[in-house]
């Protein structure tokens, strides 16, 4: 990462964890929300951005997700151990739904991850002697470690956040690893991939399944923030929301989902001003962002700061500073 | 010398048409086998064939003695079987150090242990002296998609050679490259081939580059092998002649 890179990424973070100190009780709910979030859409940059299968079922593993833990704390199973139970579930499941990847390929490919979104939503909606159907499932409990109870708004924000760090600090890991670059290689020349050794089936299957476990681990956390789930949280709404978040911040590059999410989770609370037009309003904003920045916002930021740099200097020097296409970080 | 590759009787049809009718020939060890033939000879699906893009419909293909048809592309690379495309298939966000790292970093160990391992796959030595080999030091950084035509195929054939191969095949690797990029091409393979005793296949229309470089070669039309033979031979068959170099 160059030094830039990581000056914005120190800031970033100190900004993440001061934020909440100047913030009522709902501003910490939707950064809380926007943290739980960028771990599921994370996992769809993953997917999606890397490995370039596209997928619309992210909302259905942060259902799964959520479910589990639900309904694994009702019975009575630690927090820690309903959360790995969640990540294991979404990984297992992503497998299998990574085998239409290996042959169908993009709307093809949606459509199959959009078929299996409404079976979730379906399976969640009917199966009440597992789910409670339509009205889902009530007072998860938030967790408590070594007596920390993370019950008040503000400790599980922080919770939250400690999280989304060890979780984007394994995938930066993974991404800066050599399978990351094969991930890269799945999405740009499979073909090409394939004679060069690379075993593209169990990459593909790697991608969905890895990208769905983070999927899982978001629901496991949404669902102690939220405290009440049903199946409608989950149909193919939050799964395209979370698809608006890797495109808006920037499919493919490694901090896409963390400004995607800020826009998708804060903005149309911002535009509340415009009262009942805020939807309309910041449905207008995301047209107009995708019109001139289909790159997404990081995509825009590269390209303004090549532009800035471009005098006198050549890309082999932009990229040595970090300012090239930041495929693999 | 053994065979690295041994082609027996190999047939594939598309529909009614055979494109490969029956073609058997062997390339020993250390040697550069060339490929011509008019478009549409069955030269590119012969290759794909070969190294698992296609499954024949009859014959077998060996490579060091082992039974390799209808192998997967990625298990035969394994095996050490290398290849180029006939248009240029590098990755083009990555650096052309990665693209390099990318084409041997699966003979590194197994999946887990490069996830754990180092960044490199421990082949950024290995990278850095193939991209002294093939000259493209002032290029290591680069985006392989803004390097020229003539640059990334280069790269793309550098790329065949990082798994140190038993058999590399190119397809058409001067195909648009201009006259000084394509002897600069040409003297690295010579060089590696030197260097190395590497073991190439080589399909190509450019005739110069065929004689400069190969030590035998093979002429294929309408699927068959019409003639095979030391270069200076095969420039003087008749039915050669008649068939594809016309004059």
């Amino acid at each position: 990462m160059s030094r830039l890179g990581a000056t914005a990424v120190m800031a970033a973070a100190i900004f993440a964890v001061a934020a909440p100190f100047f913030l009522k009780p709902f501003g910490i709910f939707l950064i809380s929300m926007w943290a739980v979030l960028t771990i599921a859409a994370i996992g769809l940059n993953l997917t999606l951005g890397y490995a370039g299968q596209v997928s619309l079922a992210q909302g259905a593993f942060v259902g799964i997700g959520a479910y589990t833990m639900a309904l694994l704390m009702q019975a009575g199973y630690p927090f820690g151990l309903a959360f790995i139970a969640a990540g294991i579930l979404c990984f297992a499941i992503g497998w299998i739904l990574g085998y239409p990847a290996l042959r169908v390929q993009h709307h093809y490919l949606a459509f199959v991850t959009l078929a299996f979104t409404t079976l979730v939503f379906l399976v969640l909606r009917n199966e009440e002697w597992l789910t409670n159907g339509i009205y889902g499932i009530n007072g998860i409990a938030r967790p408590a470690f070594l007596g920390w109870s993370t019950g008040r708004p503000l400790n599980f924000y922080f919770f939250s956040l400690a999280t989304l760090a060890v979780l984007s600090a394994a995938t930066w890991w993974m991404l800066r690893s050599p399978w990351g670059r094969a991930f890269v290689a799945l999405r740009e020349n499979p073909i090409r991939a394939l004679s060069l050794g690379l075993d593209t089936r169990r990459y593909t299957l790697m991608a969905f399944a890895i990208g769905s476990s983070l999927g899982g681990l978001s629901g496991a956390l949404y669902a102690p923030l939220v405290q009440f789930i049903d199946p409608g949280s989950f149909a193919l709404g939050m799964s395209f929301n979370l698809l608006l978040m890797v495109i808006v911040g920037g499919s493919g590059y490694f901090f896409g989902p963390f400004v995607g999410a800020l826009v998708a989770v804060l903005l149309p609370e911002w535009m509340r001003i415009t009262q009942g037009y805020y939807l309309i309003v910041y449905a207008a904003l995301v047209m107009v962002m995708m019109v001139f920045c289909p790159s997404g916002i990081l995509g825009l930021i590269e390209r303004i700061l090549k532009m800035a740099f471009r005098n006198g200097k050549t890309a082999t020097a932009l990229h040595a500073e970090g300012l090239g296409p930041e495929i693999v970080p | 010398m053994s065979a690295v590759l041994e082609v027996s009787n190999l047939r594939k049809s598309f529909g009614g048409v055979a494109a490969v009718n029956g073609v058997s020939f062997h390339v020993r060890e250390g040697e550069i086998l060339g490929i011509i033939g008019p478009n549409g000879s069955g030269k590119s699906t012969l290759f794909n064939c070969v190294l698992g893009q296609l499954l024949p419909n009859a014959g077998e293909v060996r490579i060091d003695g082992k039974r390799t048809t209808g192998m997967r592309p990625c298990d035969l690379n394994c095996l050490g079987v290398s290849r180029t495309f006939q248009l240029l298939q590098v990755f083009p966000q990555l650096s052309v150090r990665d693209n390099l790292i990318l084409a041997g970093q699966e003979h590194q160990g197994s999946m887990f242990s490069r996830l754990i391992g180092r960044a490199d796959a421990g082949l950024g030595g290995a990278a850095d002296r193939m991209i002294e080999f093939f000259r493209l030091s002032h290029l290591t950084n680069e985006r392989a998609g803004a390097l020229s035509y003539g640059q990334q195929k280069l790269l793309d054939a550098a790329m065949a050679f990082m798994a140190g191969p038993l058999l590399v095949l190119l397809d058409e690797p001067a195909g648009g490259v201009n006259p000084t990029m394509l002897t600069h091409l040409r003297e690295r393979l010579q060089a590696y081939h030197a260097e190395r005793k590497a073991t190439f296949v080589v399909i190509e229309h450019q005739m110069e580059f065929v004689m400069a470089l190969c030590t035998r070669v093979l002429v294929l039309a309408e699927g068959c092998v019409i003639a095979e033979g030391a270069p200076h031979d095969i420039r003087r068959n008749p039915i050669v002649i008649e068939a594809y170099l016309g004059h």
